[in-house]
């Protein structure tokens, strides 16, 4: 009798849950499209996208969800792999792209579906161009650039101007010194961080495009004189850094500069967003890693962000393409350069944000943001490797001799190049 | 009571609990594990290749530099848990069973930090070490320890134990209350009659005490080793995925949680080195924790 | 009450020792409450205030941040569909993980070690490690986008640890009072509810805060299986607030304040079950 009670209990606390959470009723009048992303900042900016599309395209409906950054690539690959990914897909490029790519979980993107990709350089397409079977996965969103931040305000209170030259910039950073003012907002503790760093300084110094065509020729290696020596440069700016500079984090270092407490922040363009957001009185600009010697070439490390793909499963497809056909358009391209403040690839956009501009003059030589474009397919990627060989460099664990020469092997056990 | 009888009794208790854990655990995660067996191609399982993902895992560079890196910092966690938080725990337990002054308070508070989410616990205690405007350099700067300041979490022959204090800070309320649960469940008569005879605190302790306890120390010290094992969260909010700096803070839940799921920022998954990591950690703290439960077992006191 | 560990009427040497162990239980106790006060100011906080003055009060109190939180996308939502899922996977934790320690702990038979283990090994590597064969199970239930799926993942999770803990405390209670029952008439289930059960109390305190704060904190399940809106559950609600690049600490610590309430609420309610001899009586009566 007791057994039978308990039983009923049991019913009773599981029957009101499965009643509950009978699942709801669809009403299915027009077709709706899923459209998932790792961008939660950006949310309205994707609404008010979603909304031209919808006032454009009566019928389709179209739900953004975004997700949190670390674990989008798993929400996907569990997706994918259950067959219940969203119909439009907001890819990571590069080697997060490639894993999607490569399983054939994707549609290839011809000029045929997409018209506008027509529009597009080989080169903006790279981030999402398959390694494997050379097919395009996805329209570009948008391409980043990394900079150096300066204090406006503290620039013409201490009388300097941007840096043409390396020698210039160390001045202006022993300026800034002099006068009590922490150079250099940047600590190390944060990886990728490091690799940021290593995109912005080092470059001029291992001899930008030369040097990374060299690499995936094989005719030279990492452990290169020139890359340690590069590297070097970059450990030099230690002294600039704040005290404690290996137990600052990311975020630490941005309020460090935004809250005007250091002169100078080595980022990415997307920074520009959250430091006027967070102090509306903060004065700054960019300048562009300083060139080794006035008048040499200046590079700028750039990668592409993402792109804009469809689940080759999806059972709307037309209304998929319909959708990143649009997001490949002029006006959406704009539209995300103007409010997001990031480079979009469309060649007929005119960027209005003064930053922007200054990280698309054309006389800057871009160069690829070498671990990422290229050596992040594999394990141990060549990002993992610099982040932590960067941190042992700046803790005083390893010289850059040792740190190169681990990214080296590392990179060799599956690089071909790097094999005799 | 005829042993039929007894046998349903069993099935009645354990089956319900049993089959719940089987299918949403025990089976995927053993679906997960023969994954180890496999050699992949991104999320494609290719050939069967044997061991061959383990021996990668303790023989390649460098996945056996970051592996062995990883199970040495795992030492460290068990051993100051043990060490620290649960001598603490004992302490605090006994001190409360003896109802010191104030024990209704303390038993009430030492648990709180256990509520409060990690995200939030790990954020404050990065503040807290903060080497710009930290609490605690503030606090040696006042005491004029000027020693004692440096970048706790950036050095990396001090960045574990920051992580690893924060931690005992966080938990030390659990073992705690749940020494003081054994230890109100000894019967008061025994300890009482000890006491009349004048048999010294520590004898009491040690004779009657400890002996009548050993169940609740084998829990907690299984309960380390796996929380030991299986650290993950911990680093993850104050050191992030990669244990920075130079992987002087990975642990082998973040060495796993990186082969199998990727880094945003550094890395791709590599599912043969994910599961064949989840199996080392299973084995180990499986085989860890038979080896701690029958030690105990011959330890244990009926009463 | 004799065995009261008191500072009068004690040696010279336990003197010293009461101070010095009051000096470090209250030190303790400061220490845990700053951080949690310090949680609660943060959460009036811009986030920028938060990096310079992280440890007073806020200049301003924004009471707007709670606003914000709430505001924003339904937290009112959020935080019903978290308080059921979490009640129910903890009344499923609880009353099979008690049912299944006591199987385990108070009877003798050759398969114990084997049930025993089973149980152990669903707390040694977390289920993350399953995702995909999960996902898949899960799919094949046809409970995504379910919020059963939830309870049900939860409770499994809950239950290796709750067994093994409780399993634990259940073997040190008395055969006496069971022999002593059984005289009586009762049957198992009658022992089980009448004797192991109020016995246990303490150590079912125990494993309810142990296993209902990861439950309650937990956003990678929600994640990955819940995709609408009205079915998310707090934790999501939290991580919608971390970006990619730009982190809003003034709302994650308003959500965190609001999250935690609840947590509080249960521990204070069942920390009453950690009185001695309340158990003892609960027996004789």
């Amino acid at each position: 009798m007791r057994k039978v009670m308990l039983y009923v209990m049991i019913i009773l606390i599981c029957l009101p849950g499965s009643m509950l959470f009978a699942a709801g009723q669809q009403e299915e009048e027009m077709v709706e499209l899923d459209f998932s992303s790792w961008r939660t900042e950006d949310v309205d900016v994707y609404e008010a996208i979603i909304a031209m599309f919808e006032e454009e395209n009566p019928g389709i409906s179209v739900t953004y969800s975004p997700y949190k950054t670390e674990e989008y690539q798993t929400v996907l690959a569990a997706n994918f792999k259950g067959g219940t990914a969203a119909d439009v897909i907001h890819l990571r490029a590069y080697g997060n792209f490639e894993q999607f790519a490569k399983p054939g979980y994707l549609m290839p993107l011809t000029e045929d579906i997409i018209p506008e990709l027509a529009k597009y350089s080989a080169q903006s397409l790279a981030g999402s161009t398959s390694i494997t079977d050379g097919n395009v996965y996805g329209v570009p969103y948008a391409s980043q650039s990394l900079v150096i931040y300066y204090n406006t305000a503290m620039y013409a209170e201490l009388g300097l101007t941007p840096p043409e030259s390396w020698d210039e910039f160390i001045s202006n950073l022993e300026a800034c010194a002099a006068a009590g003012i922490t150079p250099l907002a940047n600590g190390t503790k944060t990886g990728w961080m490091d690799e940021v760093m290593s995109g912005v300084i080092c470059p001029t110094f291992y001899g930008g495009n030369d040097f990374y065509y060299d690499i995936l020729d094989g005719k030279t290696g990492f452990d290169d004189p020139k890359y340690a020596g590069a590297l070097e440069k970059l450990h030099s700016l230690a002294e600039y850094m704040p005290s404690g500079f290996t137990g600052l984090e990311y975020v630490e270092s941005q309020m460090l500069f935004l809250n005007e407490m250091a002169a100078h922040f080595i980022g990415g363009i997307w920074e520009d967003s959250y430091f006027s957001k967070q102090n509306e009185d903060l004065d700054y600009d960019i300048f562009i890693g300083p060139p080794a010697q006035k008048g040499g070439a200046q590079y700028i490390s750039t990668f592409m962000d993402g792109s804009f793909g469809i689940n080759k499963a999806t059972p709307n497809s037309d209304e998929a393409i319909k959708f990143v056909n649009f997001m490949a358009s002029k006006e959406v391209q704009q539209y995300i350069s103007d409010n997001l403040g990031v480079k979009t690839e469309h060649p007929e956009v005119v960027p209005t944000k003064p930053l922007l501009m200054k990280v698309m003059d054309p006389s800057l030589t871009t160069t690829p943001y070498m671990m990422l474009v290229s050596f992040r397919y594999e394990q141990p990627s060549g990002s993992s490797l610099i982040q932590s060989g960067l941190q042992a460099l700046f803790g005083g664990d390893k010289t850059s001799e040792e740190v190169v020469a681990d990214v080296q092997k590392g990179i060799a056990t599956y690089f071909e190049p790097f094999q005799n | 009571m005829n042993n039929k009888g007894q046998t349903l009794w069993i099935l009645f208790f354990i089956v319900p609990g049993l089959s719940l854990v089987s299918i949403v655990i025990i089976y995927p995660l053993f679906a997960s594990l023969l994954n180890s067996f496999y050699a992949w191609d991104g999320f494609t399982r290719m050939e069967f290749v044997g061991l061959q993902n383990f021996k990668t895992v303790f023989t390649q560079y460098p996945y056996n530099e970051r592996f062995f890196n990883a199970i040495g910092n795992n030492l460290k966690w068990f051993i100051s848990s043990m060490v620290i938080q649960n001598t603490f725990g004992l302490l605090f337990g006994y001190l409360l069973s003896r109802r010191i002054k104030g024990h209704e308070i303390y038993k009430r508070v030492f648990f709180m930090p256990v509520l409060l989410s990690i995200i939030a616990v790990g954020f404050l205690w990065k503040l807290y070490y903060n080497p710009q405007f930290g609490l605690f350099m503030k606090l040696f700067t006042a005491l004029g320890w000027d020693f004692m300041n440096r970048a706790w979490l950036g050095d990396s022959s001090t960045a574990t134990y920051a992580i690893i204090l924060m931690n005992i800070w966080r938990w030390t309320g659990f073992p705690t209350l749940v020494f003081l649960a054994a230890m109100d469940n000894v019967p008061e008569e025994c300890l009482e009659s000890a006491h009349m005879d004048g048999t010294p605190e520590w004898t009491m302790f040690w004779k009657i005490t400890f002996p009548l306890i050993i169940p609740a120390i084998m829990v907690i010290t299984v309960l380390t080793l796996i929380g030991s094992i299986n650290v993950f969260e911990q680093v993850y909010t104050m050191a992030d995925l990669d244990g920075a700096p130079n992987y002087a803070t990975d642990t082998l839940g973040t060495l796993f949680y990186r082969s199998a799921f990727g880094s945003q920022a550094s890395t791709v998954p590599e599912i043969s080195i994910g599961s064949s990591l989840s199996v080392i950690i299973y084995v180990l703290c499986l085989g860890l924790s038979v080896l701690n439960i029958l030690g105990f077992q011959k330890k244990e006191v009926q009463l | 009450m004799i065995l009261d560990f008191r500072f009068s009427h004690s040696s010279p040497v336990k003197k010293v020792l009461y101070i010095l162990f009051q000096i470090i239980l209250i030190g303790y106790v400061i220490v845990i409450i700053y951080p949690i006060l310090n949680l609660l100011l943060s959460s009036f906080k811009t986030t920028r205030e938060i990096f310079t003055n992280p440890f007073s009060f806020p200049a301003e109190w924004r009471f707007s941040n709670y606003v914000k939180v709430w505001q924003k996308g339904g937290f009112d939502m959020y935080f019903v569909n978290s308080i059921v899922i979490t009640a129910i996977a903890m009344a499923l934790v609880l009353l099979f993980g008690s049912m299944a320690a006591n199987g385990i702990a108070r009877y003798n038979y050759k398969m114990k070690m084997v049930v025993y283990l089973l149980f152990l090994s669903g707390i040694v590597l977390p289920l993350k490690a399953a995702i995909i064969p999960l996902f898949l199970l899960i799919k094949n239930l046809h409970l995504t986008d379910n919020r059963l799926s939830l309870i049900l993942i939860f409770a499994a999770m809950g239950l290796p640890s709750t067994v093994f803990i409780l399993s634990g405390f259940m073997k040190t209670i008395p055969k006496e009072l069971e022999y002593a029952a059984r005289i009586d008439g009762c049957n198992d289930l009658v022992i089980f509810q009448k004797i192991v059960i109020p016995l246990s109390m303490p150590s079912i305190t125990l494993v309810t805060i142990y296993n209902i704060v990861p439950i309650w904190n937990d956003f990678f399940f929600p994640l990955i299986f819940i995709s609408t809106d009205s079915k998310k559950t707090l934790p999501l609600g939290v991580a919608s607030f971390f970006g990619q690049y730009q982190i809003a600490w003034d709302l994650i610590f308003a959500a965190l304040s609001i999250a935690i309430v609840p947590m509080i609420i249960v521990y204070l309610f069942m920390s009453r079950y950690f009185i001695k001899g309340m158990t003892a009586g609960a027996v004789k009566g």
